[in-house]
């Protein structure tokens, strides 16, 4: 159950995190605004501090007592100890590897593609879905998966935020605490082998359907 | 039928320009390396802002339009192929984006012309130099653009594709009749191709006319140092 939670968890917190993540890529790497150095500092924070800080920062910003905890309630959505929280928290500290990829790719994308995507014709949207998306999906991609890796294997801010349900790592630490090395190793074993597993299958996968995006 | 009227401060330079050129002629801008030839013609495809200013095509004020309303098909140095799809997703792109039928016969046509029919399968990375040039040429084609802005196509061409490619051109021009501006630092393609010229030199137009009035009456700068090259190439050759 607490593998399922994990994977579950990892799933939707790398859908959440390209659901924002990409467009803040996008925009970084096309448009000059200011803060933007401020922004491209902001996405890179969540890799630089201790994840157990993450987890109190969430605690304390999205608790039922603040304004932004209270508006989520009015949509029946608390985070304290629900699987709702243990997303945001996968996805807090995982959103940078899903920025720094897709950026990567949309910088790999010459501009001169959208220039000449829009004179033929094509609206801002259509070009960005049928150029620069596509070309750019093997670094996106290659964002989520590490971003999904990353999810899995998280404990610091789910300790604080959401310990319960409980993740496979939580399940792990808790037997390694209570009964020692030896009841910790099968679920451990279990959870590296899954994690491997899917990391290689979601590896080969995008591979291979994108190995032609380039040409 | 195109009126340029415009100012834009671009580092290191200031862009005043204003001319206007005549439909279904092939015109090129000549002018050194960071003079505003590029950015002249981005302007004109609308991916930038003049400071001040307006474009006109057809006596309609075009300057605030988006580049996918004013119907300019612009081909960059790079030739701006998309790499993920086929020569043929490539050409019949335009009727894609557009949501509109695609024009067969016209299509056929020009792959007829610019001769790619056995290319069509493949994709734009595994073509040659010459022929990646001509699938872009007829892409720009099958879009019917009212003006057709080539941002030197010719650049980074071995010579003697470079002057087959001036036929393909020279092919577009008598059969096609498109409305062109081409931008270029080579005197040789200026020469060869254009009805008009003009020479841009930090940001301002200090010529305009024919070839036969470049010749005769060269402006000081840019212009009379193509002229000098020119005549001593017309006198190697005897």
């Amino acid at each position: 159950m607490a593998i399922l939670t994990s994977f579950e968890g990892a799933c939707l917190a790398t859908i959440l995190g390209c659901i924002l993540g990409v467009p803040i890529a996008y925009l970084l790497s096309r448009y000059e605004f200011i803060g933007k150095r401020l922004l491209e500092s902001i996405v890179n924070l969540p890799i630089a501090i201790p994840h157990v800080a993450v987890g109190i920062a969430l605690l304390s910003f999205l608790n039922e007592r603040t304004v932004l905890g209270n508006l989520f309630l009015k949509f029946h959505i608390t985070f304290v100890d629900t699987i709702y929280g243990v997303v945001i928290a996968m996805a807090f500290v995982s959103i940078s590897y899903v920025i720094t990829s897709a950026l990567i790719g949309f910088n790999a994308t010459p501009r001169e593609l959208e220039m000449v995507s829009r004179s033929l014709g094509a609206s801002a949207p259509y070009t960005f879905f049928h150029i620069v998306l596509p070309l750019s999906m093997p670094a996106i991609i290659r964002g989520a998966i590490l971003a999904f890796a990353r999810s899995v294997s998280e404990i610091g801010a789910l300790l604080i935020l959401s310990y319960y349900p409980k993740t496979a790592p939580i399940i792990m630490y808790e037997r390694f605490e209570q009964y020692g090395l030896e009841a910790a190793r099968p679920v451990t074993a279990l959870v590296v082998f899954l994690s491997l597993l899917i990391f290689f299958l979601l590896l080969f996968l995008s591979q291979k359907r994108w190995a032609s995006a380039r040409g | 039928m195109l009126e340029v009227r415009l100012t834009k401060r671009y580092f290191p330079f200031k862009l005043d320009i204003s001319f206007s050129i005549n439909k279904e002629t092939y015109n090129l801008i000549l002018g050194p390396s960071g003079s505003g030839k590029s950015l002249t013609l981005r302007l004109i495809a609308g991916f930038e802002r003049p400071d001040n200013g307006y474009i006109k095509l057809n006596g309609r004020d075009i300057t605030g339009f988006p580049p996918e309303k004013r119907n300019i098909v612009y081909l960059p140095q790079n030739l701006g192929l998309f790499p993920h799809l086929s020569v043929y997703e490539n050409i019949i792109y335009t009727f894609k984006a557009k949501r509109e039928k695609v024009n067969k016969g016209y299509v056929n046509t020009i792959i007829e012309k610019f001769r790619i029919a056995d290319l069509l399968k493949r994709r734009p990375t595994s073509l040659s130099g010459g022929e990646a040039q001509r699938v872009a040429l007829a892409r720009a084609l099958v879009a019917k653009p009212k003006i057709l802005l080539l941002d030197e196509p010719l650049s980074y061409l071995d010579f003697h594709i470079k002057f087959q490619l001036m036929a393909f051109l020279q092919l577009l021009k008598n059969e096609f009749s498109p409305t062109v501006i081409h931008v270029t630092h080579d005197p040789i393609e200026a020469f060869k191709l254009a009805d008009y010229l003009f020479i841009l030199e930090d940001g301002r137009l200090c010529f305009e006319g024919d070839k036969y009035d470049l010749f005769n009456n060269p402006p000081l700068g840019f212009g009379e140092k193509i002229v000098k090259g020119l005549k001593i190439i017309e006198s190697l050759r005897g």
